[in-house]
């Protein structure tokens, strides 16, 4: 069982580490910004929603779509990370399974592109 | 580490070709617009039926590919069949739909060529991942084609509530899996075979339960039951026909598939597990069908308690037993096209009808209908001598020779109270007054109708081609 | 010869059949194919209700409400096609019957040639072993001639009675099929023949008394001749077991070398014991009780009156109601060892021929009257049977066939005469205008009273004489019974005669309109004339004189000890003119109340009201088994119909199965909410239970 620990202790240290420097960094501002604040500049960020307000208010279906979009193209991207790290040891099968991957994808890509989706108006 | 090489495609490559074919056809459609959508209803059922040849002419005999988890042997081989005519039956059922109420998408015959491919890597899967890839893959289809009459909020509202509560089910899935995989230290099947053969702790069992848990949502097993009557009644209707023909048959072969070749040496358990869903699914579908008033909410009750009947055969666990499940299954896919086909035909001037009353009558208006319906009815039923009474009759037998006798009479007592429901329609369409009349059937509907008819109809007469194959297939499972 | 003589009316019932079939068919075309029968239950059900209602009404309103239906209802409705052919058919092949029955009774009688003719094998089963033979010997003879002889009479008479009937192919196949089963009986060989053949005429019975289906009260009349002989039966079928039970056999031969074994045993019967021969014979009388309407089963008679009026001849006075005499007769070789059951038959039968002769006197209902009439001598023929004199029991029934056919068919003469009315108080003066019927009426009550030389004086008297020359304990009960009887026969048989023939006419409308009937009914009656007559005279040797052992031979049994029919020659001569002296007593009263001072009996029923209601009501019997049977029976029948098949079978059988499914049915619809929630709340609640039966003790 120790040893079992012993393993997960390099992971306790990193946690430790994570958290020293974002709590340093969510303290400092308290106490090194200069602060002078604007409507504006409270307002919410960005996409016109007020950050505290009825999380069950419509607002445009839109966004969905891109958000999706969005997830689908991180997810690919995210794929891509580990299969580039370990390229040089893949292979030919290796690199065309990948191709054949995004291959689908651009099939998506072109479908959704035809279909208007990428288009917000 | 090695170089990954290339598996051997040939088990996949109907797999292969419908997944080609469906992007091929995504493309067409995409740039040829809305106008071609009946030439790529078309395309797709070729195409499945294509599948379906390329799955007959495999080579013979077991094949494995993708490192052991994918398997076509001779029980694959028949649910796929089963599968790919049931989704082509789908698709064709669903042009004269469609096209009445003016919501053509040439998207939906591709999505359900994407949901069979899910269906064929689920009859395939031999191990966990396998398993849950191919789940979701048909699963994430099911979903947006419940959802797919968009401006219909029934539609919407199925499409959602089929979503959340198969997230659910996948979750319990996925769950279990982990369970199974902590206990076992395997994914695949003839691993976790192995490593249950030597012991059992509770631990796997817990995984067991999750596992069948998602199982049993799969095929509407009570009590995971719950989201069928709303999204069979809300979703359109070839969408309905599609869910409880295709998805159905997949659901069973990864059910079987799962519980024989995973957990042969704790059978008894899961013998238990699925003879009290069973018991539970015939009851219920039994018992709630006769309050029902819309036909496609009866179909579903109706699903859920002939899939309580199936599982009898699984529970008994034998090789009889799944023989008779797949002759079930089989049967039950005639018989609820067939029925779904007048579903589909029950269309007056001012839009489509669900409701039973508005079949009374139908003998006179409508005879040669009316005389397929109360067939196929009577098959659900199971009075001899039509197909219906075979499937129970192989699934009953299998039953008393396990010795699962009490499964067996309740099952029988079962159907003498869904033959009351069944029956009762027969007596309003025979008995009743006549309604007004219906919309001429088209061309399409009529194939399938009279196909599903004469399966049922005949089946007593010349039954060995299945019968055949169900021991063919069966036997290869053990 | 003797095939023919059985299986000739057979044939006509089957060919009239088919006839009286395909004209319902014609009529009712696109129909169910017998809606004769669907009337037959439908009515049959209203006719159930009808039979209580109808035994709580007085005899008059009985008689009187639908005399005005006998016939004339149908008259919108066009007769059956092959009337003609199905009248012409049956006639025919009953004369020819009728002829050949003649021929074998001087073979069989007189040239002595018994036999039996096996026909084919029927039941074999174990010990049981039934054959069909038919029996012939000279019991079998005599009772052929009055079966055939009567029968062939009748079927020719229907054609002119008949007439204006629609359903004449149906009634004609009736009647064939009744001759066919009571020829079956007198022909049989053993108890199940016997027991065919009195089941056989027991359903022609039925039928031909609820021949007007149409008519509520003739249903119920069917209904109770049928239940009332179904008492009976239920003795006589116990009878039947109870012999094959110490015999091992029911063929007559066999049961009849048992006869004096039996005697000395005894059996158990309902938990005490008794001489089985004692018991068997009593228990076989009460098939012959109910069939002949004896005292106690007799209630059956007078009702089924409501029959077309040639039925009430054959089967009701001459024939099927003499079928319990020719049992005793028949098993005389049984009832001649049990002396107690003997005296049973006598005590039962004097009783009967008093009582029905009481009640005679003051019914108003021409056929009714006649009815009790018959019931009486019915009586008289028990009484002979039961002080051993059999013959002469047996030739009270062959005289009696005669003139009481004759007596029936007269009134049916004088009944289409005055128009289907029935009540002897609304005719009168019918003597100048239907003078042929009025002397044939006079022969009959001459035979019946027992005027000298008739048929009747001849039977009647030597059973009277029997009676005093009886050793039996019952025959002095029985020989005073039968003589008041015969004052009283003559007393109502005269009566009908005085106020239907004589007097003023009080139906004026009626009167004018009598007319004579065609001579299509009149040759019968005149044949049967000369019957009534002759008869006695003629056969008067072979029945009660020296003729008697040469004639019977061994179809008759007289024990060692009887020497009835000896002693009956020898005794004293005031007893043998005290029944002539009884009908001169009957007669001078009738004539004195009738035709001399007619006020007279309506002031003698005034000063006695209570004896007369009591003899109108017949006794009350019929309000005694309304009370004691049938008002039980409903009572018991609605309790097993509410409490016992409505709430118990169907409360907990079909109708609370599905009551319990749709119950069911609806809560399980109620846990269909259509909350995402609530479903994945089942899920869990699923996956949870599971869980915990593997906890707690569902793994293995």
């Amino acid at each position: 069982m120790s040893e079992l620990l012993a393993d997960y202790f390099p992971l306790v240290v990193f946690i430790g580490v994570a958290l020293a420097i974002s709590l340093a960094l969510m303290i400092a501002p308290f106490i090194v910004a200069y602060k002078n604040p604007d409507p504006e500049k409270l307002s919410a960020y960005e996409c016109g929603f007020n950050a505290f307000d009825d999380a069950r208010m419509k607002f445009d279906v839109r966004f969905y779509l891109v958000a999706i979009l969005f997830i689908i193209f991180d997810l690919e991207v995210a794929f891509l990370f580990p299969w580039a790290i370990t390229f040089g040891e893949l292979g030919f099968f290796g690199f065309w399974s990948m191709m054949v991957f995004l291959a689908v994808l651009t099939i998506g890509f072109i479908y959704e592109w035809k279909k208007g989706a990428l288009e917000w108006d | 580490m090695n170089p990954a090489t290339l598996p051997p495609l040939v088990p996949a490559l109907p797999e292969l070709m419908l997944a080609l074919g469906a992007m091929a056809l995504l493309m067409f459609g995409v740039f040829r617009g809305p106008r071609f959508v009946h030439v790529i209803s078309g395309l797709a059922i070729a195409l499945l039926l294509l599948a379906a040849v390329m799955v007959v002419y495999l080579p013979g005999g077991t094949l494995t590919t993708f490192g052991g988890s994918f398997v076509v042997d001779d029980f694959a081989r028949f649910m796929k069949v089963l599968a790919l005519v049931g989704s082509a039956a789908a698709i064709a059922l669903s042009t004269d739909y469609f096209d009445s109420l003016r919501e053509q998408r040439f998207e939906y015959p591709i999505l359900i060529v994407l949901s069979t491919i899910g269906m064929m890597m689920l009859i395939s899967a031999a191990d966990l991942i396998a398993l849950y890839l191919g789940l979701e893959t048909m699963s994430l289809v099911l979903y947006v084609l419940a959802a797919i009459h968009r401006t219909s909020v029934r539609s919407s509202e199925a499409g959602l509530k089929y979503f959340v509560l198969g997230a659910l089910s996948s979750g319990m899935l996925l769950y279990g899996a982990s369970l199974v995989y902590g206990f076992t230290g395997t994914v695949s099947f003839s691993g976790i075979a192995r490593a249950t053969a030597e012991q059992t702790s509770m631990g796997l069992l817990f995984g067991l339960v999750f596992l069948f848990a998602g199982f049993c949502f799969k095929v509407s097993a009570v009590p995971f039951h719950m989201w069928t009557p709303d999204v069979y009644e809300g979703a359109p209707t070839p969408v309905t026909a599609f869910f409880a023909s295709a998805p159905k048959v997949a659901g069973i072969a990864m059910f079987i598939r799962g519980a024989i070749d995973a957990f042969p040496d704790i059978a008894p358990q899961w013998q238990q597990i699925v003879g009290f869903v069973a018991i539970a699914s015939m009851l219920l579908g039994s018992f709630a069908a006769i309050g029902q008033r819309n036909f496609k909410r009866l179909m579903a009750y109706s699903s859920i308690g002939h899939m309580g009947f199936a599982l009898i055969g699984l529970a008994a666990g034998t090789e009889e037993g799944v023989r008779g499940v797949l002759i079930y299954t089989a049967i039950y896919v005639a018989m609820t096209l067939g029925t779904f086909a007048v579903i589909l035909s029950m269309r007056r001037k001012v839009g489509y009808v669900e409701d039973i009353g508005d079949l009374s009558g139908l003998a006179r208006t409508h005879p040669a209908l009316a005389f397929f319906l109360a067939v196929l009815l009577f098959s659900l039923a199971g009075i001899p001598p039509l197909a219906g009474f075979f499937a129970k009759f192989y699934v009953f037998l299998a039953a008393i020779k396990a010795g699962l006798y009490a499964l067996a009479v309740i099952g029988v007592l079962a159907s003498v109270v869904a033959a009351y429901y069944y029956l009762a329609i027969v007596k309003i369409m025979y008995f009743d007054e006549a309604g007004e009349g219906f919309e001429p059937m088209s061309a399409e509907l009529k194939v399938v109708l009279g196909l599903a008819g004469l399966i049922n109809l005949l089946f007593f007469v010349y039954p060995s081609p299945l019968l055949e194959t169900a021991t063919s297939a069966a036997r290869s499972l053990f | 010869m003797y095939q023919a003589i059985v299986l000739l009316p057979l044939l006509g019932a089957i060919l009239a059949g088919i006839i009286a079939i395909a004209g319902a068919r014609a009529r009712h075309p696109g129909g169910s194919p017998a809606p004769g029968a669907e009337n037959h239950a439908d009515n049959a059900h209203a006719g159930g209700h009808g039979a209580g209602a109808s035994a709580l009404h007085a005899d008059i309103a009985h008689a009187s409400s639908h005399h005005a239906a006998d016939g004339h209802g149908h008259a919108a409705e066009p007769p059956a096609q092959g009337s003609r052919a199905a009248e012409l058919i049956t006639s025919t092949l009953l004369v020819i019957s009728a002829i050949l029955s003649w021929i074998a009774f001087v073979r069989i009688g007189f040239q002595q040639e018994d036999m039996r003719v096996a026909l084919f094998p029927w039941i074999v089963s174990g010990e049981l072993q039934v054959d069909w033979a038919l029996r012939i010997d000279s019991l079998t003879a005599v009772m052929l001639v009055v079966v055939t002889t009567v029968s062939a009479l009748v079927h020719i008479y229907s054609i002119g009675y008949m007439a204006e009937d629609p359903h004449r192919p149906r009634f004609f196949a009736y009647l064939s099929l009744f001759t066919f089963a009571m020829l079956a009986l007198v022909t049989s060989d053993n108890l199940a023949q016997l027991f065919f053949g009195w089941e056989g005429v027991g359903l022609a019975s039925y039928l031909l008394i609820g021949f007007w289906y149409q008519r509520p009260s003739a249903n119920a009349a069917a209904i109770k001749a049928f239940i009332v002989n179904r008492v009976g039966d239920f003795g006589f079928a116990l009878g039947i077991f109870a012999l094959f039970a110490l015999t091992s056999s029911i063929n007559f031969d066999a049961v009849f070398a048992e006869g004096p074994v039996l005697a000395n045993k005894t059996m158990h019967f309902l938990s005490w014991e008794a001489s089985a021969l004692t018991l068997v014979c009593i228990l076989l009388f009460m098939g012959a009780m109910g069939k002949s309407a004896q005292f106690l089963l007799h209630t059956w008679l007078p009702d089924a009156m409501e029959g077309p009026t040639p039925v009430s001849a054959l089967i009701h006075a001459a024939t099927m109601v003499t079928a319990g005499v020719f049992m005793v007769a028949r098993l005389s070789p049984l009832f001649e060892y049990s002396p107690t059951a003997l005296a049973v038959v006598t005590f039962f039968g004097a009783t009967t021929a008093f009582f029905a002769a009481t009640v005679g006197l003051v019914q108003n209902d021409i056929k009714r009257i006649i009815a009790y009439s018959t019931c009486s001598q019915l009586g008289y023929m028990f009484v002979a049977m039961g002080v051993g004199a059999y013959s002469v029991g047996m030739f009270h029934l062959f005289t009696h066939a005669f003139f009481k056919a004759l007596l029936f068919l007269g009134s049916g003469s004088v009944i289409l005469a005055m128009h289907h009315e029935q009540d002897i108080r609304l005719m009168g003066g019918l003597k100048d205008k239907i003078p042929v019927t009025y002397w044939m009426m006079v022969i009959g009550t001459l035979a019946l009273t027992g005027f000298p030389l008739t048929a009747g004086y001849f039977s009647k008297d030597a059973i009277i004489e029997a009676a005093y020359a009886g050793k039996n304990p019952m025959a002095v009960y029985g020989f005073g019974l039968t003589l008041i009887a015969a004052a009283l026969t003559s007393f109502y048989s005269w009566r009908l005669v005085f106020k239907t023939f004589h007097g003023a006419p009080h139906d004026r409308h009626h009167y004018e309109h009598a007319k004579e009937s065609p001579a299509v009914m009149l040759v019968p009656l005149a044949l049967l004339a000369v019957g009534s007559l002759a008869a006695g005279l003629m056969f008067r040797d072979i029945f009660t004189g020296h003729g008697v052992a040469e004639f019977f031979r061994d179809s008759l049994k007289f024990a060692e000890g009887n020497h009835v029919l000896e002693d009956m020659h020898h005794v004293p001569t005031f007893v043998a003119l005290l029944p002539t002296v009884m009908m001169l007593i009957g007669f001078a009263v009738a004539y004195d109340f009738y035709l001399r001072r007619p006020e007279a009996p309506v002031r003698l029923a005034e000063q006695h009201a209570l004896l007369y209601r009591f003899l109108l009501n017949k006794w009350y019997f019929d309000e005694l088994y309304e009370v004691l049977f049938v008002r039980p029976a409903l009572r018991l029948g609605r309790l097993l119909w509410k409490g016992g098949d409505g709430y118990v079978i169907d409360g907990f059988g079909p109708d609370g199965v599905s009551a319990r499914v749709i119950d069911v049915t609806r809560g399980v619809v109620r846990l269909q909410t259509g909350y995402l929630y609530h479903y994945a709340f089942a899920m869990l609640i699923g996956v949870a239970a599971l869980i915990t039966w593997f906890m707690f003790g569902g793994a293995h």
